[in-house]
C-alpha cells in the first residue's frame, strides 16, 4: 500500500507540481536568512523605495526592505503551517485508531466531539483563545491542532475498523500478535495515504489561519507574516505600490496554497482507486 | 403533548439520539469557550480584558467591574446567569463600545446573511452546473482544463481574491465601490436602493462565490464519476432515455447527495471567507464588526459573535437533518 502510494504519487503529473512548487517555497523559507540580502527587522533605508538592484521590490512605509521581509514571512507561514499539520494529523490518527480499537463509550464520546468540532467557526475560535493568552504563535498553534484534528480521526477510525476485520489482521491475532504489535506492523502503515492527505489538508488551512488572523491583526505587529504585510500595503495602496508590495505577497500566499491545493487532490485521487483515471471504463 | 406526537418518529429514532447529542456537545463547546475557559484562567479576568485598554484600572473602577461582571458570585451562580440572559437573547454589553452586544449584532448580521446566503446559492449552483459537465466529459478538453482552472482557483485564498478584486475592479478601474454596503448619505428608496445595495454588493458577492465554487465543483465532479459506475445509469441508456435527461435526473439526482451532508460543514468555510471579505470591503456586517472588536480589544462583543455563529451554523444543521429525508429517501429513521 504504503510502496504503490509514493509509485502512483510520482507518477502523478498535478501533485508532482504541486509538490516541486511546494519544496522550492520550502528552500527559500528555509534558507531565509541566507538568501534575504537585508535584516527584515532594519528600517534604516529610504521610505516606500521604489523596486531597484539594491532593493528588489523596495521599500515599505518605515523603510523594511520588502523581498526580506517576503522571505521571512513565508518562513512564518510554512513553519505555523508545518508544526500544525504534524501535531493535528497525530491527534487525529491517535484519536481515530484508538477509538476504533477500543470501541464502547470512549468511542462514542470521542466522535460525537469530532463531529460538534465541524459546527464551530474555528476561525472565531482562534480570535478567541488570542483574546485570552496573549496572541503567541506557540499558543496558536496548539489551539488550531485541537480543534482541526477531526476529519483526520473520522478516516482513520473508518479504515481502522475495516482492517480489523480484514484476513490477515485476525491471522496475526491468531498467531498470538500483541494489539501494539497489530496497531504498529499492520494498521499504521496501512494509514499512511491517509496521514498524508490529512497532513497537506491541515498544512493548508492552517496557512491559511495564520495569514487571516495575521491580516485581522491578531499576532503582534513587528513580527513576519504574509498577512501582516498585506494589511499594511493595503493601507498604502493610494501610492500606487500594488505591484511591489501587494501582489508579490498576495502572490506568494496563493502560490503555497495552490501547491498544497494540487498536492491533496493528487492523494485524494490516488487514495481513492475509483477516481483514477485509468479506470475509464 | 402535540408537538410529541408530531415529533415521536424522531424521538425514537437512533440517528437523531444521534444528531442531538452532537447538538448538545457544540453547545458545550461554546459554553465552554465563551464562559469556562476565561473563568478557569491563571490571573485576573479584569486585567486580562481591560489590559489593552488605554484605561486607568484604580481599585474603585476594578471593583465596579467585578461586580457588572457578577464575578463575585460563585461559579453556579454566574453560570446560571449567564444562561438566563443568553435565553432571553441578551449577549452580553460591551463597554468598549457602550452599546448592547446584541443590538450591534442584529445590526450587522443582515448583511452577513445576505452575503452567506446568495453566495451559497450561486457557488452551489455554479458548482453544480459545471462539476456535472465536466464529470460527463471526463478526460477531455474541457474536463482537463476546467479542473487546473478549478485547483489553481482552489488554492487562491478567500482573503487573497478579496484583495485583487478590491485592487483591480474597484481601485484601478473604478468600476465598483471601495467600502460599505449603501451609499452614505442617500435616502434611496425602491428601486435605486435596491439597484445600490447589488452595486455595492457585487465585488464582495463575486470573490466569496468564486472562492466557494472550486470545492463544490470537486465534491460533485467526483461523486458524479462514482455515479456513473452504478448500473442503473446503464439501465437508464439501455432503455433509450434521452442523454440530459440521464446527466441531470439520474445521475447528478443521485450524485448530488453527499453535497448535502457536507452543507452544514460547507457554510462554516462560506462564514470565514465571509469574515475576511467583509473586512477587505469594510461591508458592514459581522466580518467586519469583528475586525472592530479585535482592534478594540473588545471581548463580551467577540464572544456575542462567536455565539451568533455557531447558532446560525447550528440552524443550518437541523434544517438539513431535518429535510434530509424528503433528499434522500432511503435514509433509515427507525
Amino acid at each position: 500500500m504504503h510502496n504503490r502510494f509514493l509509485r502512483r504519487f510520482k507518477q502523478n503529473r498535478i501533485g508532482m507540481s504541486g509538490l516541486f512548487i511546494f519544496l522550492f517555497l520550502l528552500i527559500l523559507a528555509i534558507f531565509a536568512p541566507v538568501i534575504a540580502p537585508y535584516d527584515p527587522w532594519d528600517y534604516s533605508f529610504g521610505y516606500l523605495l521604489p523596486p531597484s538592484i539594491d532593493h528588489l521590490l523596495g521599500t515599505n512605509d518605515i523603510g523594511y526592505d520588502l523581498f526580506s521581509e517576503l522571505l521571512w514571512s513565508l518562513r512564518t507561514s510554512i513553519f505555523f503551517g508545518i508544526s500544525v499539520g504534524a501535531i493535528a494529523s497525530i491527534i487525529g490518527l491517535l484519536i481515530g485508531v484508538s477509538a476504533a480499537i477500543s470501541g464502547g463509550l470512549y468511542d462514542i464520546i470521542v466522535m460525537r466531539i469530532a463531529d460538534a468540532l465541524l459546527a464551530i467557526p474555528t476561525i472565531m475560535v482562534l480570535i478567541l483563545i488570542a483574546a485570552y493568552f496573549k496572541p503567541s504563535t506557540i499558543v496558536l498553534i496548539i489551539a488550531l491542532s485541537l480543534i482541526i484534528w477531526q476529519t483526520i480521526a473520522r478516516g482513520a477510525r473508518a479504515q481502522t475498523l475495516s482492517l480489523k476485520s480484514k484476513l490477515h489482521i485476525k491471522a496475526a491475532r491468531n498467531m498470538g500478535a500483541s494489539t501494539p504489535y497489530i496497531i504498529f506492523k499492520h494498521i499504521l502503515p496501512e494509514l499512511f495515504p491517509l496521514f498524508a492527505m490529512g497532513f497537506v489538508t491541515k498544512v493548508r488551512i492552517a496557512v491559511f489561519m495564520e495569514a487571516g488572523l495575521s491580516f485581522l491583526g491578531i499576532f503582534d505587529p513587528t513580527s513576519k507574516s504574509l498577512g501582516i504585510m498585506m494589511n499594511y500595503a493595503m493601507r498604502y495602496l493610494y501610492l500606487d505600490v500594488w505591484y511591489n508590495w501587494l501582489f508579490p505577497t498576495v502572490i506568494s500566499l496563493s502560490m503555497l496554497i495552490i501547491s498544497l491545493a494540487l498536492m491533496s487532490y493528487a492523494i485524494e485521487e490516488i487514495f481513492d482507486p475509483r477516481l483514477r483515471r485509468d479506470n475509464i471504463a | 403533548m402535540l408537538t410529541l406526537f408530531v415529533f415521536r418518529k424522531y424521538i425514537l429514532s437512533k440517528r437523531w439520539v444521534k444528531i442531538v447529542t452532537v447538538y448538545l456537545m457544540t453547545v458545550f463547546i461554546l459554553l465552554f469557550l465563551n464562559f469556562l475557559l476565561p473563568r478557569l484562567l491563571p490571573g485576573d479576568v479584569i486585567i486580562a480584558m481591560y489590559s489593552g485598554q488605554e484605561m486607568l484600572i484604580t481599585d474603585e473602577l476594578y471593583n465596579e467591574l467585578i461586580i457588572l461582571h457578577g464575578l463575585d458570585k460563585p461559579l453556579i451562580e454566574q453560570f446560571y446567569i449567564y444562561i438566563t440572559q443568553l435565553a432571553h437573547g441578551d449577549l452580553g454589553y460591551s463597554y468598549i463600545s457602550h452599546a448592547s452586544t446584541t443590538g450591534l449584532i442584529m445590526e450587522a448580521l443582515p448583511w452577513t446573511l445576505l452575503l452567506v446566503f446568495s453566495s451559497f446559492i450561486l457557488s452551489s449552483i455554479a458548482g453544480i452546473i459545471l462539476g456535472v459537465e465536466s464529470s460527463w466529459r471526463r478526460g477531455g478538453r474541457f474536463d482537463r482544463s476546467l479542473l487546473m482552472f478549478m485547483l489553481l482557483i482552489d488554492g487562491i485564498p478567500s482573503l487573497a481574491l478579496g484583495i485583487m478584486f478590491l485592487t483591480v475592479f474597484s481601485l484601478y478601474c473604478g468600476w465598483f465601490p471601495t467600502a460599505g454596503a449603501l451609499t452614505p448619505y442617500s435616502d434611496a428608496t425602491g428601486i435605486s436602493y435596491v439597484i445600490d445595495v447589488l452595486w455595492h454588493l457585487i465585488l464582495p458577492l463575486g470573490a466569496i462565490t468564486l472562492s466557494q465554487i472550486p470545492g463544490d465543483y470537486l465534491l460533485i465532479r467526483n461523486s458524479m464519476l462514482l455515479t456513473i459506475r452504478e448500473p442503473f445509469v446503464l439501465t437508464a441508456r439501455a432503455k433509450g432515455i434521452k442523454e440530459r435527461r440521464i446527466k441531470y435526473l439520474h445521475t447528478a439526482r443521485n450524485a448530488i447527495l453527499p453535497f448535502f451532508t457536507r452543507i452544514g460543514i460547507r457554510i462554516v468555510y462560506v462564514i470565514t471567507g465571509v469574515l475576511f471579505i467583509e473586512t477587505i470591503f469594510a461591508y458592514p456586517g459581522l466580518g467586519l464588526l469583528t475586525y472592530e472588536a479585535i482592534s478594540n480589544r473588545d471581548l463580551p462583543l467577540m464572544q456575542g459573535i462567536f455565539t451568533i455563529s455557531v447558532l446560525l451554523v447550528l440552524v443550518v444543521n437541523i434544517i438539513v437533518d431535518i429535510s434530509y429525508k424528503k433528499i434522500d429517501p432511503r435514509i433509515e429513521y427507525a
